[in-house]
């Protein structure tokens, strides 16, 4: 957990300025810019709107309905206005339902402004999130290799998903909240003072304080969050560790003491949990206080205008309307900023990603057909710079239709040199050549195309398993597909499936062993009829006698590809017509089985360890024989 | 990974079906007894703020009417001050009943963990065998953080919405039934429109959701296969099927914002409908005040602004009602699958009789008649002989595993399992360390059915050597001291020297102090196994299980291991998977097992000698490739 935490840490870049932060933003909004200038655009209409129907009630309360409340009649100039748009007073008297149906139909217009404003923002969110989810998926399968060495798999998933969720819901949800933000302080305030200063004053005094009091709550509360949050994953890490070995846990009896590990990491959790709910209970009571006082002074203001005769009733509706509209938006806007600190970071991430340059192929670079000759000359890599080298001053030779196998002990560079061959990473020194073509004048697609791999540890898709051996050559038919899975001496076990080739990779209930994913990854490779087929140490969860038996049937196919072979058993590489035995990203001996039987080293040494008793066991069998 | 997350999509899918389901959360409401105090509590906030709601603007309006009256300042004064002390009411409320949340949220969030985590550690591995790490993680996490987090606002809003809207229905007819009929009269499209809406955003969050599980699975899959991908040049294939996911998803997000779009402006134009109906027929009401005589008919102004205000409000507590409706729908997925954890039955536990055997021994304990490190259920604590006695095994039912197997173990003797894959050599050792228990048949200690031990005994004697050994995310001297959590340093030092793990460990950059990585990925499988071997030595287990490696080690780490293994299992009883020729040749007894039977018995000469199926399998794997 600790060593993943770190890892993450590196590669999470610091939240930019505020410049960047706008100019990263913007960019992003490519597109759709137009659709969030309109979406803004209606929500302030809306939002003005809102204010247009307490107006109407207001004019109306003050000069139709309750008339005289106020000194003199005196109505302020948006009341006049209102009330003669609407006929008049001595109209409205007799039909106030025209001015209820006014007020009506500007909330209904409010309304329809706010649907626009959901329409236009949710469209360009959603276009985003998927112009995003779509760029990703694409940029994480061309990235070369390399990117994967120091990157978690779980990170870079939780970029791709919850990442671009934060960020959507930000752009649907909050980013226009801008507009209304502004639309407010522009409109109601000057229609307020217009109708009464005092009570403006009375309405807005508290307001700034309210706006600094919830950011610098949400501020403060971001690191209760981070803290319970940390404490999630700790907790997330100790059920998944458990789980994972949970063989191991049963095998030592450690199920009290997986408890108790346990336990504490839930209380932590809980009491972390727990203090972010009693920061929460603060604030929002201590908000609510602010808010409410806010309002209890129109209230009381209003009140005392009342009683003085100096403000009408119908205006005192309205500020107690208007403090509501204002104030709630407002303690959202801590909110909306720590949000937005929490989107920049999302999308920090997920840029960091998309900037890191991918696999491209340059002009020179061309199709070519190969044949299957492959020569390594003096070829050196090392995987990060200053580093051991990982391979060094590697030559070697095969002929088209050949089979070479790699010999050595883990970590000497047998799997280097297969991912060199399909530019999986480019070879610092030497030259590499294909059917004498630079290897580099060749197109990456063209030659991972014509060379099939199968792995040790082989990744199927969660499709059929008829798609998955066909993924190599869509055209192919039933027959060739059967071959090739026979030959791979697998075909058996899929129709033993209850849906045989239908059966889908990783359905409930039907799990492929080790084994058997080896032997579909196989069959897939020669599907494909490869110019090169490469089988790095991929039989090694097959049984030797099943392994035979795959060898013996490829051996007839040979002739038409190249083959290189990685692995430990020698019963596997003893029949390839070149072995190549490394060591330390060197090459130590080359030669046929003969020749390094015949030779002191490596070779010889795990041929006599590899067969300890072989000869006893012959000499046993051929003595029971004749006996 | 990509496989679990797959199959996890799978799960998920099967879940999202299925209506409301009351006896269900009936059933989870249990584990909410023990808060049953701060949930009434959290109900009567939720009354009592009703009330406060609603008193509110009747005190505005008894202070507009007193003010147009001309009110002087001790009454405005008086007003003042009861509008002050309800809001300082109010926000103690708030604080209250969230601090109320906060306790029973995290509350039960931890004890259904809790419960979860137990159960958790007694259930059989065929219940881990069925499903990915990752899913019952979720269960564990996510799933009962959404049921917890949810319970306490479900009670308080329950409670709340009833009691505002017939408080605020009350407060209006009390005032004005005339022109309350009025206003309440919204309340019915209120809540049609919401249970349409509601239901259709229900659906689609479904869908979103849904979408949104294969999303993940789609990115976990591109992850784990690039390599794939990359040497297959599948990119455009794989990017193509991937933006017709995205696409779906596109399409139902965008679904379910225009639906929110238009819901919420409906509901405030709702609200909007009813201030103008109370303007039009209250400013009626007003101008005819006492034509029929009737006093109760008249209107004040400050009733009229009460009534607007309380016209406002009527959306409220319906569209909260309605959010709860949504949440608890789309949470019922999780309850569905944490309680069908939580009702997982062990298949293997003590048994009845192991049970009373246990009470009976820890009653001697405490009586002093025996020493407590003698064996928990006061049987054998050496065990002398293992007996398999006609033993038959299947998964499913009809699909046999073993047939009728037998096998009679002494202490000190080591038997290797060989045969071809799928025959039932890991079955039969699953058995020996009753991770399962034999359908038919019994295994014996020392003349005792293992049934009739404890199981946490039998387990505390056994040493399990996997063939791809797990490690904890740890330092190494933690993971060997998983053997015996009081070892002393010296011990484990004297283990890792044992299991020839001493050597390659002192040689790390921090020896015993290195952090293994995530299953002990810092490590070549070679050395996990060696460290893997050092932590059954600190066991010092009486009986001894091993699944050999093929040959994912190379050669020369393969012949260290193989020493440590031969030091390891030196006078102990040793069930042995086994692929190499030295541990098949050192065995005590060789069992060839094919179609869940043992087809030849005996010592590798004898089996040589008899030309067999071990003579077949000896020759064709080793002396033919010799030979050719």
């Amino acid at each position: 957990m600790n060593a993943s935490a770190k890892q993450t840490d590196e590669h999470t870049p610091r939240p930019p300025g505020f410049r960047a932060t706008a100019r990263m933003l913007f960019r992003e909004l490519r597109g759709q810019r137009l659709r969030y200038f309109s979406a803004m655009l209606a929500l302030a209409v809306a939002s003005l709107l809102l204010y247009a129907g307490p107006l109407v009630v207001q004019a109306t309360l003050d000069g139709v309905v309750i008339p005289g409340a106020a000194d003199g009649g005196e109505l302020s100039a948006a009341s006049r206005l209102t009330l003669d748009a609407l006929g008049g007073e001595a109209f409205l008297r007799d039909n106030v339902w025209v001015a209820a149906l006014a007020a009506v139909a500007l909330t209904a217009l409010a309304g329809f402004f706010t649907y626009l404003r959901g329409r236009w923002s949710g469209q360009a969110a959603e276009a985003i999130a998927k112009r995003v989810r779509d760029e990703a998926y694409d940029h994480l399968q061309r990235l070369p290799m390399s990117f994967y060495k120091n990157r978690q798999t779980g990170d870079l998933i939780q970029r791709c998903t919850s990442d671009v969720e934060t960020l959507r819901l930000f752009l649907s949800q909050q980013v226009v909240e801008i507009g209304r933000a502004l639309a407010m302080f522009l409109a109601p305030l000057p229609l307020m003072l217009s109708i009464d200063w005092r009570m403006t004053l009375a309405a807005v005094a508290l307001l700034p304080i309210i706006f600094a009091f919830s950011l610098v709550y949400f501020l403060r509360v971001k690191s209760a969050f981070k803290l319970k949050d940390e404490a999630e994953g700790d907790l997330i890490a100790t059920i998944q560790e458990n789980l994972a070995g949970i063989r191991v846990v049963r095998a030592f009896a450690r199920q009290d003491y997986e408890i108790d590990r346990f336990t504490e990491k839930n209380a932590t959790h809980r009491r972390l949990d727990r203090r972010l709910y009693v920061l929460m209970a603060r604030f929002w009571s201590a908000s609510d206080l602010l808010c409410m006082t806010q309002k209890a002074a129109v209230v009381v203001v209003g009140g005392v205008l009342v009683a003085r005769g100096e403000l009408g009733v119908g205006a005192f509706y309205f500020f107690l309307t208007a403090v509501t509209l204002f104030t709630f938006p407002l303690r959202m806007m801590g909110r909306i900023l720590t949000d937005l600190g929490k989107a920049i970071v999302a999308l920090a991430r997920l840029r960091d990603i998309l900037e890191e340059p991918i696999e491209t192929d340059l002009p020179h670079e061309r199709h070519a057909d190969l044949r299957g000759g492959v020569v390594f000359r003096n070829v050196g890599f090392a995987h990060d710079d200053g580093q051991r080298p990982t391979l060094s001053d590697v030559s070697f030779e095969i002929e088209p239709g050949q089979t070479l196998a790699l010999l050595g002990p883990s970590g000497a560079g047998k799997t280097t040199i297969v991912e060199l061959l399909l530019r999986l990473h480019e070879h610092d020194t030497g030259r590499i050549e294909l059917d004498g073509v630079d290897l580099r004048d060749v197109r990456r697609s063209s030659l991972r195309a014509q060379m099939a791999v199968v792995m040790q540890e082989p990744f199927l898709y969660s499709k059929k398993i008829r798609e998955n051996l066909t993924i190599g050559r869509p055209g192919a038919t039933e027959e060739e597909m059967v071959e090739a899975a026979s030959v791979a001496a697998v075909h058996e076990s899929i129709e033993r499936f209850e849906r045989g080739y239908d059966t889908s990779v990783g359905e409930r209930g039907v799990t492929l062993s080790g084994g058997q994913r080896q032997r579909v990854a196989l069959a897939r490779a020669l599907l494909q009829e490869p110019a090169v087929l490469i089988l790095d140490d991929s039989l090694s969860a097959v049984d030797m006698e099943t392994e035979s038996m795959i060898l013996s049937a490829l051996k007839d196919r040979r002739a038409a590809h190249t083959t290189i072979v990685i692995a430990h058993r020698l019963s596997t590489l003893m029949h390839a017509d070149k072995v190549v035995v490394l060591d330390q990203g060197r090459v130590v001996q080359v030669g046929d089985h003969e020749t390094l039987i015949a030779q002191e080293g490596l070779y010889r040494r795990l041929w006599t360890i590899q067969n300890e008793g072989v000869d006893e066991a012959r000499v046993s069998g051929e003595g029971s024989d004749h006996g | 990974m990509a496989e679990s997350t797959a199959t996890e999509a799978h799960f998920d899918d099967e879940a999202y079906r299925g209506r409301f389901d009351p006896q269900l959360w009936l059933r989870l409401s249990r584990h909410a007894a023990p808060f049953r105090r701060p949930i009434v509590a959290l109900c009567l906030c939720g009354v009592l703020m009703a009330a406060v709601d609603t008193a509110l603007p009747l005190v505005t309006a008894s202070l507009i009417d007193a003010a147009i009256a001309g009110a002087d300042g001790a009454t405005i004064a008086s007003h003042a001050a009861v509008y002050l002390a309800l809001v300082v009411v109010l926000c103690a409320i708030v604080f209250g009943f969230i601090n109320l949340a906060g306790a029973v949220a995290t509350g039960i969030e931890y004890d259904l963990r809790e419960k979860g985590f137990r159960h958790l550690q007694s259930l059989s591995f065929s219940y881990f065998d069925k499903r990915p790490v990752g899913w019952i993680v979720t269960r564990l996490t996510s799933d009962i953080n959404k049921i917890a987090q949810q319970v306490p606002w479900l009670f308080l809003d329950l409670v709340w919405g009833p009691a505002f809207i017939l408080l605020l229905s009350g407060a209006m007819f009390a005032l004005s039934p005339k022109l309350a009929i009025w206003v309440v009269a919204v309340l019915p499209a209120l809540v049609l429109i919401t249970a349409f809406f509601q239901s259709r955003l229900l659906r689609s969050q479904r869908e979103v959701r849904k979408t949104n599980s294969r999303l993940t699975a789609a990115f976990s899959e591109c992850l784990m296969g690039v390599r794939t991908t990359k040497s297959l040049t599948r990119e455009r294939e794989n990017l193509h099927e991937f933006q017709e996911l995205s696409s779906t998803m596109h399409h139902h997000s965008l679904r379910n914002a225009l639906q929110s779009a238009v819901y919420l402006p409906l509901v405030t134009f709702m609200g909007g409908l009813a201030v103008g109906l109370a303007l039009w027929r209250g400013a009626e009401i007003m101008a005819l005040p006492s034509d029929d005589g009737v006093l109760d008919t008249g209107l004040t102004p400050g009733e009229l602004v009460a009534f607007m205000q309380f016209a406002g409000m009527l959306a409220l507590p319906i569209q909260d009602l309605a959010m709860h409706f949504t949440r608890l729908q789309s949470a019922q997925a999780s309850a569905e699958r944490l309680q069908s954890m939580l009702d997982a039955a062990p298949e293997v536990r003590e048994t009845p009789a192991a049970l009373d055997a246990i009470a009976a021994q820890q009653s001697r304990i405490a009586a002093g008649e025996t020493h407590p490190n003698e064996p928990i259920d006061g049987g054998d604590a050496v065990i002398d002989t293992l007996t398999f006695e006609n033993i038959s095994f299947w998964y499913v039912e009809g699909e046999p595993v073993l047939r009728d197997l037998s096998l009679n173990v002494r202490a000190g003797q080591t038997v290797a399992f060989v045969g071809p894959t799928g025959g039932g050599k890991s079955t039969t050792v699953s058995l020996a360390a009753r991770f399962y228990e034999p359908c038919e048949g019994r295994i014996a200690v020392n003349g005792v059915d293992y049934r009739d031990r404890s199981l946490a005994w039998l387990q505390s004697q056994l040493g399990v050597v996997l063939q791809t050994p797990h490690l904890f995310n740890d330092t190494v001297r933690e993971n060997i001291r998983y053997g015996r959590l009081d070892a002393s340093q010296d011990e484990i030092v004297a283990a890792a020297e044992l299991a020839g793990a001493h050597a390659f460990i002192t040689s790390l950059e921090h020896g015993y102090d290195t952090v293994v990585g995530e299953a002990g990925g810092n490590l070549s499988t070679g050395q996990r196994q060696l460290v893997s071997l050092a932590r059954a030595v600190l066991a010092d287990p009486q009986i001894v299980i091993m699944d050999e490696a093929t040959s994912s080690v190379d050669t020369e780490t393969e012949r260290v291991i193989q020493s440590a293994i031969e030091r390891v299992l030196d006078g102990r009883i040793a069930f042995v998977i086994a692929h190499r020729l030295s541990t098949i040749r050192r065995a005590d007894l060789i069992c060839v097992i094919e179609a869940g039977r043992i087809v030849e018995r005996g010592s590798h000469d004898e089996l040589m000698a008899r030309h067999g199926a071990y003579f077949q399998l000896y020759t064709k794997q080793f002396v033919s490739d010799a030979g050719g």
